[in-house]
């Protein structure tokens, strides 16, 4: 179809880390994307894929992407060295919005750190630090609030592998954002142009990069689902095009539209198709991709861009003048500011301070509302077969290599100089599930094996 | 009848928290007594909780196609508990032929994106005197 890369979407217990054959999985598996529990299932899903020519961007609980990917593609016959693509990192919220881990924060901090700096020594090709801003934005935060968010937690991470002695040059060329476009267009653009600013002037200036690599910040995003509408969704194809217009005039490195049918289901296959179509006019037919920073100058984008620059800065030197990020996320202060955020936002929509054609202005009757409807009926069954195939695969192990793999995992755990992500390597050859590498985490760090309360801990009573 | 609260919910591993946030907002500011139980809710343990607060009505926010099996289980851990507490759903998710589906099965009532929060708010508030 012409695609260049490939997203990989977990569904709801893979970015929980919960296994497929969970009893929380059993009416979700397989529905809102691929499901991940074991290394054959990132082998099988890889299977096929060029992965020499093909950038991977993997929304995916980031260790276990990491780990998976890579050992993944040495059994399908490619250098991990050479991978391209991505792996977004949330620890700092993603407790509060979407998809939450159910782990104590040193342990999410842990994840992310040391997936960076495995990633920078075996894949050096490859952004295992996706900032991904699009993810605690589409509830309702505002430009200002979702970018000085994404940069908190950047620069929280930042700081932490300085800590501990890596240099800012190894790592920095691989941070990239994933932001979301929205309707405004002159502040997507804005937005943008503000980012790349602000990151460039704080990897020279706050944490000594040297390398101009490290300053330039690779850019990706998806235009808004929450912009999107159920009603005549039709409309959304508009929504898609205008916002995936203003992100390649501000000049990302790629884009993701998001679907017609998303306001109302996970996305059809023609409605991706239609996604990338649109994708493919721009690129080809508006020949807007022919100058670079075409809106540089405009005294309108540029006004804005400054003032957004500032108010951002001025948003993280709050934030993080309110205390530790760690401690701020364990004491709520983050989910306060999402919930605030979804609240006004449905206020604003409902009130009609932000207007939605088809939502609170030129309504039509629902009866009449038929275009594109029937590409709502088809869905997407729980994937019964696969969470077969996974407690099978778990009862063919061998036990005594599995439980070894495990006790040095959870050792691993508790020993902050290693970097842990050796140690799940061993374990996805020893054939450990990812929950099962997950439990034995949280037991280290003190938590509960599962949050959820379904499962044991195969190390419990050894 | 009953103590005129609202069990607000999510259940199973769903977890877009917009709609349920908003509602629950809503309702508040209505002057409805809200217990917003958030995510990572199963039917055995929400009926326990609908029974524990002495419930009026219980609303369920759904944005994956788990619901459609979750809320029958609720409905059954509910009466396994001797419970006759009304249920309502509301999600964009939710096809015109899923809200019938829900209807036959006993759910109070169905909101969809159509409807505004006002009348969403209206009708909650209808079936708790």
């Amino acid at each position: 179809m012409g695609q260049t890369g490939l997203d990989v979407i977990g569904d709801a217990p893979t970015m929980s880390m919960i296994d497929a054959d969970h009893p929380y999985s059993k009416y979700t598996a397989g529905t809102q994307g691929v499901s991940l529990s074991t290394l054959q299932d990132y082998t099988d899903l890889l299977d096929g894929v060029p992965l020499d020519n093909i950038s991977l961007s993997a929304s995916l609980p980031p260790a276990f992407a990491v780990s998976g990917i890579y050992l993944a593609s040495q059994e399908n016959g490619y250098d991990p060295s050479k991978l391209r693509g991505s792996t977004i990192q949330l620890f700092l919220y993603a407790e509060d919005c979407c998809y939450a881990p159910m782990m104590p924060f040193g342990l999410r901090r842990r994840l992310a750190s040391d997936s960076v700096a495995f990633a920078a020594r075996e894949m050096p090709k490859f952004h295992a630090l996706l900032e991904d801003t699009y993810y605690i934005s589409d509830g309702g935060l505002n430009a200002v609030e979702e970018m000085a968010l994404g940069f908190v937690e950047i620069r929280y991470l930042v700081r932490d592998l300085l800590s501990k002695g890596h240099d800012i040059d190894t790592f920095a060329p691989r941070i990239a954002i994933l932001l979301k476009a929205d309707m405004d267009f002159f502040e997507t653009v804005a937005k943008v142009r503000a980012t790349r600013r602000l990151f460039a002037t704080m990897m020279k200036e706050e944490y000594g990069a040297k390398d101009p690599r490290s300053m330039a910040v690779n850019i990706t995003s998806h235009t808004s689902g929450v912009a999107l509408t159920a009603q005549q969704p039709i409309n959304n194809v508009v929504r898609g095009a205008s916002q995936a217009l203003s992100l390649v005039m501000a000049g990302v490195q790629s884009l993701e539209i998001s679907t017609f049918d998303e306001a109302y289901r996970t996305p059809s296959e023609k409605a991706h198709e239609v996604a990338l179509r649109t994708q493919q006019v721009i690129s080809l037919e508006t020949n807007v991709s022919n100058v670079q920073d075409p809106l540089g100058g405009s005294y309108y984008v540029e006004h804005l861009t400054a003032e957004l620059e500032r108010a951002i800065r001025k948003k993280i030197d709050e934030i993080e003048a309110a205390g530790d990020p760690g401690e701020l996320a364990d004491k709520g202060y983050f989910r306060s500011i999402f919930v605030n955020a979804m609240e006004r936002y449905s206020h604003q929509v409902e009130s009609g301070e932000i207007r939605k054609v088809g939502v609170n202005a030129f309504q039509i009757p629902q009866e009449d509302d038929t275009l594109l409807r029937d590409e709502a009926g088809g869905k997407i069954e729980p994937c019964a077969e696969h969470i077969a195939s996974v407690e099978e695969f778990k009862q063919r192990r061998d036990q005594t290599k599995l439980l070894e793999g495990l006790r040095q995992l959870h050792d691993a755990g508790k020993e902050e100089s290693v970097n842990i992500l050796d140690s799940i390597i061993t374990c996805y050859r020893a054939n450990a599930s990812v929950g099962e590498m997950a439990g034995v985490l949280r037991e280290a760090y003190g938590h509960p094996y599962d949050p959820l309360n379904a499962t044991q801990s195969p190390l419990s009573g050894i | 009848m009953g103590s005129g609260k609202v069990l607000i919910a999510i259940m199973g591993l769903d977890q877009h928290e917009v709609g349920a946030i908003a509602v629950s907002s809503a309702l508040r500011d209505s002057g409805v007594e809200v217990i917003y139980n958030g995510r990572f809710n199963m039917p055995a343990s929400l009926a326990e909780a609908a029974m524990q607060e002495d419930v009026s009505l219980i609303g369920i926010s759904v944005h994956s196609w788990e619901y459609l099996y979750l809320i029958e289980d609720l409905q059954r851990a509910l009466g396994e508990l001797g419970l006759s507490i009304p249920v309502v759903v509301g999600g964009s998710i939710i096809t015109a032929e899923d809200r019938e589906g829900l209807l036959e099965k006993g759910v109070s009532a169905v909101f969809g994106p159509s409807d505004s929060m006002e009348s969403v708010v209206a009708e909650i508030k209808g079936m708790l005197v």
